[in-house]
């Protein structure tokens, strides 16, 4: 082929242009530690790292959402922990307030310690997160949730609840929302009264000694499916035998006959203290059932009646004030110390389920703080994986970069050589 | 004859050839210069007795060394390197703009999904807020800085085009000067070669076709005519044509060419008629890639814009009332041919629903024999309508503002306006609505086992306008509830059979109810009225990030979320840069090649140059030696007579 002296020039040039520019390419990629300097290096990883960058941003999000969760599970341990110890308090000084030995200021006494009680709940109910926020406000955050005394409750006021039923969450994991906060209305307000289908009570005027216990549903089918749940057990004494009649309220009618209450005498069943009180038709009674018993100690007087409703619920405060009012009044009559004796019966059990309620959601506090935790390495595991998926799109290999840089560097040097010494031969040297 | 003008006839031909090697070289780096050589012949030989004698030689032409083929391969390859190259220089602006990792959307759009969560996590906080809210004018900040940017690449391409139109005509005009010399130089020159005014013409031949592809047809008379297009006539003979940057019909904004005839009437040149040379390059990367990048990233505003404000109007802020726009959402832009004849202009939209149908592409819409005719650019696809409104891709098309006459046309562009117009449209972060409006609860009363879910809105918006009256919902018995609305005292429903778990919905509200509720128990939805701590539409909000909410064909699921949609134009920018790289070196390498060839044939070469001096040299010795010999002779013959 035919050379012409410009293409010796030119195609030196041009070659040497060549390498100086792809050895600057490496030069940047070592200087900037970048793999892909602009998109059109790699579109393909371009835009993937773009992907993988939000899903790590996003772990980074979850992380910190969990942190939060985890601070705020941890208040609302510290608080529930505190209710639990409080309410186990009333509860000792409830057991305690049934030694017989006690005089009325002895329990006023302990009725004066259970107000302070009652302040400190209600304290623990309204307390805050640090940063002007209630815990047990649902939504409500700015609103105080509890509002009441133990006067008021007395009085026939009962506590309000000011907060409403919402439960905070926060996304802490792609699939995860997990509660954060618990609503005051749950853990202190509604609360199961009595035996969890149905409340006990005795009549005002009573003036034997009995005393109802709680009851008991063993048929809960049975219970659910009976057309009468509001039961009174009216008593008569009549010659030396109590006998009691099993009365639906609602009707008015004596479920042991099914006719107007009350039943004749011989119809009714005969009171054997401390032995259950069956609620279902025993014999030749009419059909009723209630799958449901309930017991009653000491003496019954004529005239005394007893009541069982479906229970519904009662805040944690109204059975502490009850308490107190009960340890308040004077029991110097054998039917005061008998009331006296059931409404610490009926707080007792009122407090086990309170208790019971604060330790469910403490021990779901607990299980949501070791989601969290689990949840953590997780993330941690994700964002090791996503940081290493982006090093591999992104990052320069440094072994084959610098090893690159020699190459390209010495082939640059090999094609200013050359050029030099092509450059210098000509036929007019020799002219 | 005699031995003397032989000899002088060889001296004058040795004198021509060291003349045109003299040129040769001090012509040898000049750009666009071939290779001349003279044509040497033998003069008529003299009939003798003897046989023929010679008699010496002459130059019959001065030739330039070309092949016209290999030319028109040069000029070929050229148009298509520097188109590429024009293009790549354009469009590596993008690129470069979307490299850096910390500077594109994708930092923006993180950060602002960061504020929403933090909000989500601490919905009292003021402070929280007050982060989300500068976070949100930070992402719009971005979108229009990108979009700033796009608008500047788009300025510099309009001025540039505008530079080589005034380039071209400089060319076309020094061109039909050339032909007017050569051919005078032609007539005059007994039809000898101009060589080196042909050198010339070809050079900016040469350049002319760097700017924007040509075609030449050679005339008779050594001129030729100059071609660009579809055959649109630049140079003829000795007259041009000029071209003119001109604003297109239907977008003022846009440069494009027109043909100035003879006339002095513009005519406006189709863009798909103009390949080719850098002026080629512009025109389709305006086309190809600017367009497309702009109206994407609209695209992402515009749909992020309208989702969160669709969300948003479905909240409750700190003040308790509805939530407001979150961001103000960009109008499509319209523009009417300035060549129509009816008047008015259609309502144009962005359809809340169908706005993940928007696609990246501006349409054309028609009316054409009594239908409407809608053209989508990007892919051509057409739709006739009989009659509008209608919604297309994510659009509203309405034409009750529009009185068209026969083939006026309007251009849509839905989303190029997009990134520059999203603004933030709250100033107050009380007006953040991260709470859900609605609240639920269950009766302090209830004895059954019933438990309700907290509720959520539902869309789209605009809420129901009874959504926050408050509403009960008893159960008449275990099996069956009532619901009532207590607000206006009516009942919405009664005896609605309860299944646990399933939606109850009334009033624009969804709960559902699960467990064993009991007769008589009673759940109420109503306003959520001081619910401060509430995250429920901020949550919904914050999940927007990871929800495919761009791309949907129509009726189909969305394929993009935000990310992803932006990832995809980094990538398609990426790409189109990598090609337009790969196209141009290949272009390049055929250039290289071509050029090679036609400097191989017709470029200097120095040692070639100095063989030939010496031989010219030699030549020209052993004739003067012919000379002296004949004189030496011809003393002689004098001598004779002494």
């Amino acid at each position: 082929m035919r050379v012409s002296s410009g293409m010796i020039f030119d195609a030196g040039i041009a070659s040497i242009n060549r390498q100086t520019a792809s050895l600057l390419k490496v030069q940047q990629q070592i200087a900037s530690g970048r793999r892909i300097l602009t998109p059109s290096d790699d579109p393909v990883a371009a835009a993937r790292a773009l992907e993988v960058t939000q899903a790590s941003d996003i772990v980074a999000q979850f992380k910190e959402n969990q942190n939060y969760a985890v601070s705020a599970l941890g208040i609302e341990e510290v608080q529930l922990g505190a209710a639990t110890d409080v309410i186990g308090r009333v509860h000792e000084l409830a057991v305690q307030s049934t030694n017989s030995t006690l005089t009325d200021s002895a329990r006023a006494g302990i009725a004066t310690e259970l107000r302070a009680r009652f302040d400190e709940l209600l304290g623990i109910a309204n307390s805050g997160d640090g940063t002007g926020n209630y815990l047990f406000a649902g939504f409500m955050s700015s609103t105080t949730p509890f509002a009441g005394t133990v006067d008021g409750i007395l009085a026939g006021s009962d506590v309000v609840y000011q907060g409403d039923d919402g439960q905070r969450k926060l996304q802490v994991s792609p699939t995860r929302v997990i509660e954060v906060s618990d609503a005051g209305s749950d853990l202190f307000r509604r609360i199961a009264s009595g035996n969890g289908y149905f409340a006990t009570d005795y009549a005002a005027g009573n003036s034997g000694t009995g005393v109802i216990n709680s009851g008991a549903v063993s048929n809960p089918a049975a219970w659910n499916a009976s057309a009468s749940q509001q039961v009174a057990i009216n008593f008569t004494v009549t010659g030396g035998v109590t006998s009691y009649d099993l009365v639906d309220t609602v009707s008015g009618n004596s479920l042991l006959t099914g006719a107007a209450a009350p039943a004749a005498p011989g119809a009714q069943r005969v009171f054997q203290a401390g032995q259950p009180i069956v609620l279902s038709a025993q014999g030749a009674e009419a059909p009723f059932d209630l799958g449901a018993s309930v017991t009653i100690t000491g003496a019954t007087a004529d005239g005394d009646s007893f009541t069982l409703a479906p229970g519904g619920s009662q805040s944690v405060f109204t059975t502490v004030a009850r308490l107190i009012g009960a340890l308040e009044a004077p029991a110097g009559t054998p039917a005061a110390k008998a009331q006296l004796a059931s409404e610490v019966g009926f707080a007792v059990t009122n407090l086990s389920h309170a208790a019971n309620r604060i330790s469910e959601t403490r021990s779901l506090v607990g299980s949501r703080m070791n989601e969290l935790d689990s949840l953590g390495s997780l993330n941690e595991d994700l964002d090791l994986q996503y940081q290493q998926t982006l090093s591999t799109l992104q990052d320069v290999d440094y072994a084959k970069a610098v090893s690159d840089l020699t190459r390209k560097q010495f082939e640059l040097e090999a094609a200013q050589q050359s050029f030099f010494k092509i450059s210098q031969l000509s036929l007019f040297n020799f002219l | 004859m005699g031995i003397s003008s032989i000899g002088f006839s060889g001296l004058n031909a040795a004198q021509a050839g060291l003349l045109t090697t003299g040129h040769n070289i001090s012509n040898a780096s000049t750009p666009g210069y071939h290779r001349q050589e003279i044509v040497q012949s033998a003069n008529g030989s003299l009939f003798t007795g003897a046989g023929f004698i010679g008699q010496g030689t002459h130059v019959q032409t001065v030739k330039r060394v070309y092949d016209e083929f290999l030319g028109r391969q040069v000029l070929n390859a050229e148009a298509g390197a520097t188109e590429m190259e024009t293009y790549r220089a354009q469009i590596s602006q993008i690129d470069n703009l979307l490299a850096d990792p910390s500077a594109g959307l994708s930092p923006a759009l993180s950060a602002f999904f960061k504020g929403l969560q933090d909000v989500a996590a601490n919905p009292a906080s003021v402070a929280g807020r007050q982060s989300m809210l500068s976070a949100a004018e930070a992402l719009v900040a971005r979108f229009q800085g990108l979009d700033q940017r796009f608008s500047e690449i788009r300025e510099g391409t309009n001025q540039q085009i505008s530079a080589q139109i005034g380039q071209i005509n400089v060319f076309s005009t020094q061109l039909a000067d050339i032909n007017q010399r050569i051919i005078m130089a032609q007539a005059s020159g007994t039809n000898q070669q101009p060589n080196d005014l042909l050198d010339q013409r070809d050079t900016m031949l040469r350049d002319l076709n760097k700017l924007v592809r040509v075609s030449t047809v050679t005339q008779s008379d050594g001129s030729f005519n100059v071609f660009i297009g579809q055959g649109q006539p630049l140079v003829v003979g000795t007259r041009s044509s000029s071209l003119q940057a001109v604003a297109a019909a239907d977008d003022p904004q846009r440069k494009t060419v027109a043909i100035v005839g003879a006339g002095g009437t513009a005519q406006l040149l189709s863009e798909s008629q103009i390949n080719g040379g850098s002026l080629g390059g512009l025109l389709s990367f305006r086309n190809e890639s600017l367009d497309a990048a702009q109206n994407a990233l609209g695209r992402i505003a515009v749909t992020l814009a309208q989702n969160f404000n669709d969300q948003h109007r479905l909240g409750q802020d700190l003040t308790g009332a509805m939530g407001q726009d979150l961001f103000t959402v960009a109008d499509p832009i319209v523009r009417v041919n300035s060549g129509n004849g009816g008047s008015g202009t259609p309502a144009i939209g962005i359809d809340a629903a169908t706005v993940s149908e928007l696609t990246g592409s501006d349409y054309r819409l028609s009316f054409v024999g009594g239908n409407y005719q809608l053209i989508r650019l990007a892919d051509n696809q057409t739709r006739t309508f009989a009659s509008l409104p209608q919604t297309v891709d994510g659009i509203t098309i309405d034409a009750a503002t529009w009185l068209p006459a026969a083939d006026d046309s309007i251009l849509i562009q839905p989303t190029r306006a997009g990134a520059r117009e999203i603004g933030l449209a709250l100033s107050d972060v009380r007006q953040i609505a991260a709470a859900a409006p609605i609240r639920s609860t269950a009766s302090l009363a209830n004895t059954g086992t019933g438990k309700v879910t907290a509720g959520t809105v539902d869309a789209p918006p605009p809420p129901n306008p009874d959504l926050q009256h408050r509403v009960t919902i008893s159960f008449t018995s275990a099996t069956s509830f009532d619901v009532f609305d207590v607000t206006t005292s009516t009942t919405l429903a009664s005896g609605v059979a309860y299944a646990s778990g399933s939606d109850i919905a009334y009033n624009g509200w969804t709960v559902r109810i699960s467990g064993n509720p009991a007769s008589g128990d009673a759940f109420s939805v109503e306003a959520n009225a001081n619910g401060v701590a509430d995250n429920r539409n901020i949550v919904l909000l914050g999940g927007l990030q990871t929800r495919n909410t761009i791309g949907a064909e129509a009726g189909s699921a969305p394929t993009a979320t935000y990310q992803g949609a932006y990832a995809q134009i980094v990538s398609a920018v990426g790409s189109k840069t990598n090609e337009v790289e790969a196209i141009g070196a290949a272009q390049q390498g055929l250039v290289d090649h071509a050029a090679q060839a036609l400097e191989s044939l017709a470029g200097v070469n120095l040692d070639e140059e100095a063989a030939k001096l010496l031989r010219y040299q030699q030549a020209y010795q052993a004739s003067a030696k012919v000379l002296e010999i004949a004189t030496r002779i011809f003393d002689e013959i004098l001598a004779l007579g002494r």
